[in-house]
């Protein structure tokens, strides 16, 4: 499924054309000098700008929650650590059942559905639902992130601002993910990774028009961040090791562990969610309340590292303050806190937490290795940042968006080695134990169903050399005379042959033609003077069998041509071929069966 | 049209976000200068891991505050986390590398992690550095430090160099001048050691540190005369001065026993040896001395122990000064140095060092 596909396409496949085509001129769009395409990018910087002005108000507004209600600095054994959660948890189920009934959840999920059933459309009532109620959840200290509903808000700012600009549909679903990435990249500080995770997880396709668009919001969105607040990044990356090659090994253990935890992570959230939604409605109202109590308790007896989004905490573990038994059991709370408070629908967002986890799990896996094998150069910063990726990759399942967050948080390029191997393991193994990703779980729970995009991208896809056949013989040339192809075709099977046209080009001829020739006398004539002038479609091999689609009905026979030598013929498909391989499917085992 | 509706739009938005922004800010800071101010009182009561919490809950309200990151940062190095010490530092450093308390504060981070070349580096960043009050002391007292640390780190050649540029660039006051010489002397460079001393004299005659470091200086380098009357002074100026009257010991024993010093009759020098050989036997038979070892320490078998050849030698000691025996001395002073250095865990008194020097020192001491 493709929302964003251009006018159909007029590659090499199809019939020649004698003139070069004639470039359409665009008409100006509606109060501008802008044609639609560069009006869609001057307003991708807008949007960019608007949402970043709505991050930084968001970011304040979480601090300034945080400050009023946790106190400037929390620590363990105080009252307000363990009942502030509990209370603003009741606020916040009281806003999300009576007020703002869709700012459930982390807002990934929302803004692609709206994507892909509401044409883009994000209430801009969601987009202040969000803020304010995941200000007050995170600030509060339930164990959520700012991301998500920054891309939330974003997506919904986008559709405010471009939904009275008569764009065409196509540009009105680019307007969300559009807006989502910048406020992904303005939450993050990281446009590059913003701009992948929304092309990876929410649109699925690379094109130059959306790339432009999107990389222009996000850039503007962190100019606009980093103009309030600062260029400063998320964290201070202590310096990396650069490992050996032998210590790659310590790299693919944590893989293995970080993927381990992620299906953890993921199957909590998904066995949890659907019961806590089954129970009677009236327990909606307290369900947000009891996780920031447990959330609170946590804090209260000695973790309130794992409230909120914990990003100084992060900051910590990468420079060694915590030990590597702290760091494990610090991974193991946020995941319980950060399940109780995502299941219990407070809205607010799984990135931090992830990297949370992440970050402590690294280092606490950094830590036994180490203890085990002093020889190993690796840091703990190391071992956290890693840990980042690998949780990322295995929990969100954005693989590439991964590695790249993780260089450009660190904004070292010595550590992609191990970023890649480690996130490798992660993702194969949650893969493997976890097929389902879980933003298409949460989906499917929610009752929708959405494109998969990890499904999609490991579709088998056929081919045109999956369904051609060889060639009927022989292969007649535009020269030859008709006599001689009626000779040559007198003993021949089949009724359509392909006839070779000078200097390059095919078309196809009928049996019945080539006889009807001879019989009117044009024996001396050539073929190719007697057919029409035209030239068949051609498909290459590595064709996605659909684009066969496209020609087979027009024509009997497609020919399938070399891409080194288009007079080397390779095959031929026809719409027998075509079906007949859409009914095949395959098996289990790779077999085909019918 | 659109467009400039939408400028305008983001104009006001600017605008207002920035009234936000200034508001709130100007709470963190304050918030931050509050949350520091409790950190350097907890820093000062000695707690310092509060004082780093405090620190870091300030630097999260006020991300850039130079002073803040420096305090944690110094803080954070007090308490052995040098990982994140050098984080904040080096982060400091890149936005402003000509600072000299910036430079010191990266400089003792690596000395205290033995990282010599560092060391020396961010040190002399530091004394060449930029210090906003206070310049030249600053400097100074930097520069002073470098060569303790080195002095700490075992680095000898560098302190020394460190220390001749010091000496060379230093104003002509008694107090830095007595300092750097005693610096010389802990590099053991005991020659610049004693010509800082004497110049450190001759504008303070009766200084009785510089009397006591002159005389410890000439000790080391064997002038146990000069040594003798530079400690003579000292402990007449200071009899509290232990150190110096004992080592002024070493050196009157040294001169009143030495055999082999000019100017003596060879009477004299006959009872001198046999006098530095009883004190040798005396010293076995309080010692016992060790099995005779090979350099890598395995017990040599089939040498002769000590006490055996001290007593073959004292039946030829009875030919000392006769024609023929002109070596004998040489001998005895050799069986001397052996003995000594085999049962040198006992040679507590001035008299065993003082033999211990003169058997080492056959050329002969200071005149």
């Amino acid at each position: 499924m493709n929302l964003f596909s251009a006018s159909p396409q007029a590659g090499p496949h199809a019939p020649a054309s004698p003139t070069p085509p004639v470039r359409k001129k665009m008409a100006a769009f509606p109060g501008t000098t802008l044609s639609e395409e560069r009006f869609f990018l001057v307003l991708a910087v807008f949007i960019g700008v608007f949402a970043g002005l709505a991050v930084v108000c968001f970011r304040l507004s979480i601090e300034w929650t945080s400050i009023a209600l946790l106190g400037p600095s929390p620590e363990p054994h105080t009252l307000r650590v363990l009942l502030a959660p509990a209370l603003v948890g009741l606020l916040i189920a009281v806003l999300v059942i009576h007020v703002f009934p869709q700012v459930r959840g982390s807002g990934v999920n929302q803004t692609k559905a709206a994507l892909y059933i509401f044409n883009g459309y994000i209430p801009i009532r969601t987009a202040i639902g969000k803020f304010i109620t995941a200000a007050l959840a995170i600030g509060s200290g339930h164990s959520l992130g700012p991301e998500d509903p920054s891309l939330q808000i974003g997506a919904s700012l986008a559709w405010a601002l471009g939904r009275r600009m008569n764009f065409s549909r196509e540009k009105v679903r680019l307007l969300a993910p559009v807006g989502a990435a910048a406020g992904l990249a303005a939450a993050f500080n990281a446009p590059i990774s913003a701009v992948l995770f929304v092309i990876e997880e929410v649109i699925g396709r690379w094109s130059v028009g959306i790339l432009g668009s999107v990389v222009l919001s996000a850039i503007s969105s962190v100019v606009v961040v980093r103009w309030f607040l600062g260029a400063q990044p998320l964290f201070r990356i202590p310096p990396l090791t650069v490992v050996r090659p032998a210590e790659l090994v310590a790299y693919a253990v944590l893989g293995i562990v970080g993927g381990l935890a992620a299906v953890i992570f993921a199957k909590a959230i998904g066995f949890l969610r659907p019961r806590l939604r089954a129970l009677p409605p009236s327990t909606l109202y307290v369900q947000p309340a009891i996780a920031g109590l447990i959330i609170g308790l946590i804090g209260y007896l000695g973790a309130p590292q794992i409230m909120g989004a914990g990003y100084q905490f992060m900051d910590q573990a990468m420079h060694d303050q915590f030990a590597w038994q702290m760091l494990a059991i610090l991974a193991g709370l946020k995941i319980l806190a950060t399940t109780l408070s995502f299941v219990t629908g407070t809205p607010g967002g799984m990135f931090a937490p992830t990297l949370f986890i992440g970050a402590m799990l690294g280092g606490a896996v950094g830590g036994v290795e180490r203890h085990f094998y002093p020889h190993l150069t690796g840091t703990t910063g190391t071992y956290a940042l890693v840990g980042m990726g690998v949780l990322f990759a295995g929990f969100l399942r954005a693989p590439m968006t991964s590695v790249f967050m993780v260089l450009e948080v660190s904004g070292d390029y010595s550590i992609i080695v191990p970023v890649i191997l480690a996130n490798a393991f992660a993702y194969v193994i949650s893969r493997s134990l976890q097929p389902i990703p879980i933003f298409d779980l949460l989906t499917r729970q929610d009752g929708l169903e959405l494109p998969s995009l990890e499904e999609q991208r490991e579709e088998t896809i056929l081919r045109v050399e999956d369904a051609m056949r060889p060639p009927p013989i022989p292969v007649l040339n535009a020269a030859d005379p008709i006599q001689q192809a009626n000779q040559q075709i007198e003993h021949a099977s089949g009724n359509v042959f392909l006839v070779r046209l000078s200097p390059a080009g095919w078309n196809s001829v009928t049996r019945e033609t080539i006889k009807r020739f001879a019989s009117e006398g044009k024996l001396e004539m050539s073929l190719g003077s007697l057919l029409p002038p035209q030239r068949l479609p051609y498909l290459h091999p590595d064709h996605p069998l659909e684009m066969a689609l496209r020609y087979v009905y027009e024509t009997p026979l497609v020919p399938v041509l070399s891409r080194a030598n288009f007079l080397k013929l390779e095959g031929v498909v026809s719409s027998q071929d075509v079906m007949a391989k859409y009914r095949v499917r395959p098996s289990e085992n790779g077999a085909e069966t019918m | 049209m659109v467009i400039a509706w939408l400028t305008f739009l983001a104009v006001m938005g600017f605008a207002a976000v920035t009234r936000l922004t200034n508001r709130f800010g100007e709470q963190r800071k304050a918030l931050a200068r509050h949350l520091y101010e409790q950190g350097v009182g907890e820093q000062q009561a000695g707690k310092p891991e509060m004082a780093i919490e405090h620190f870091r809950a300030a630097l999260s309200y006020s991300h850039d505050n130079f002073q803040y990151q420096l305090s944690l940062a110094r803080a954070l190095r007090d308490t052995g986390r040098t990982g994140e010490a050098e984080a904040y530092l080096v982060s400091l450093w890149e936005g402003s590398p000509q600072d000299g308390a910036v430079n010191l504060a990266l400089g003792r981070l690596y000395a205290r992690e033995k990282l010599l070349d560092k060391t020396i580096q961010f040190y002399h960043n530091a004394i060449y550095g930029v210090w906003p009050s206070d310049p030249d002391q600053n400097r100074l007292n930097a520069w002073f430090e470098l060569v303790d640390v080195l002095l700490r780190l075992n680095a000898l050649p560098q302190a020394q160099a460190e220390l001749i540029t010091l000496s060379a660039s230093l104003p002509h006051r008694a107090e830095l001048e007595l300092r750097v010489a005693d610096l010389f002397s802990r590099a053991q460079d005991f020659p610049n050691a004693l010509l800082g001393y004497q110049r450190v004299l001759q504008s303070d005659r009766g200084n009785p540190q510089a009397l006591a470091g002159a005389g410890e200086a000439a000790f080391k380098l064997a002038r146990y005369r000069t040594a003798s009357h530079y400690l003579s002074a000292a402990v007449a100026a200071n009899p509290q001065d232990a150190q110096s009257a004992r080592t002024l010991q070493i050196c009157n024993a040294v001169l009143n026993e030495d055999p082999f010093g000019r100017g003596i009759s060879t009477s004299e020098r006959i009872r001198r040896i046999r006098a530095i050989f009883e004190e040798a036997g005396q010293r076995l038979d309080a010692c016992p001395s060790l099995p005779p070892q090979s350099p890598t320490g395995a017990i040599q078998s089939g040498v002769v122990p000590l006490e055996s050849r001290w007593k073959d030698m004292k039946t030829r000691l009875a030919h000392l000064g006769q024609r023929g025996e002109s070596g004998l001395a040489d001998e005895v002073m050799d069986l001397v140095l052996q003995i000594e250095e085999q049962t040198a865990n006992c040679a507590t008194t001035p008299q065993d060092q003082a033999l211990l020097l003169l058997a080492q020192n056959r050329a002969g001491v200071e005149q």
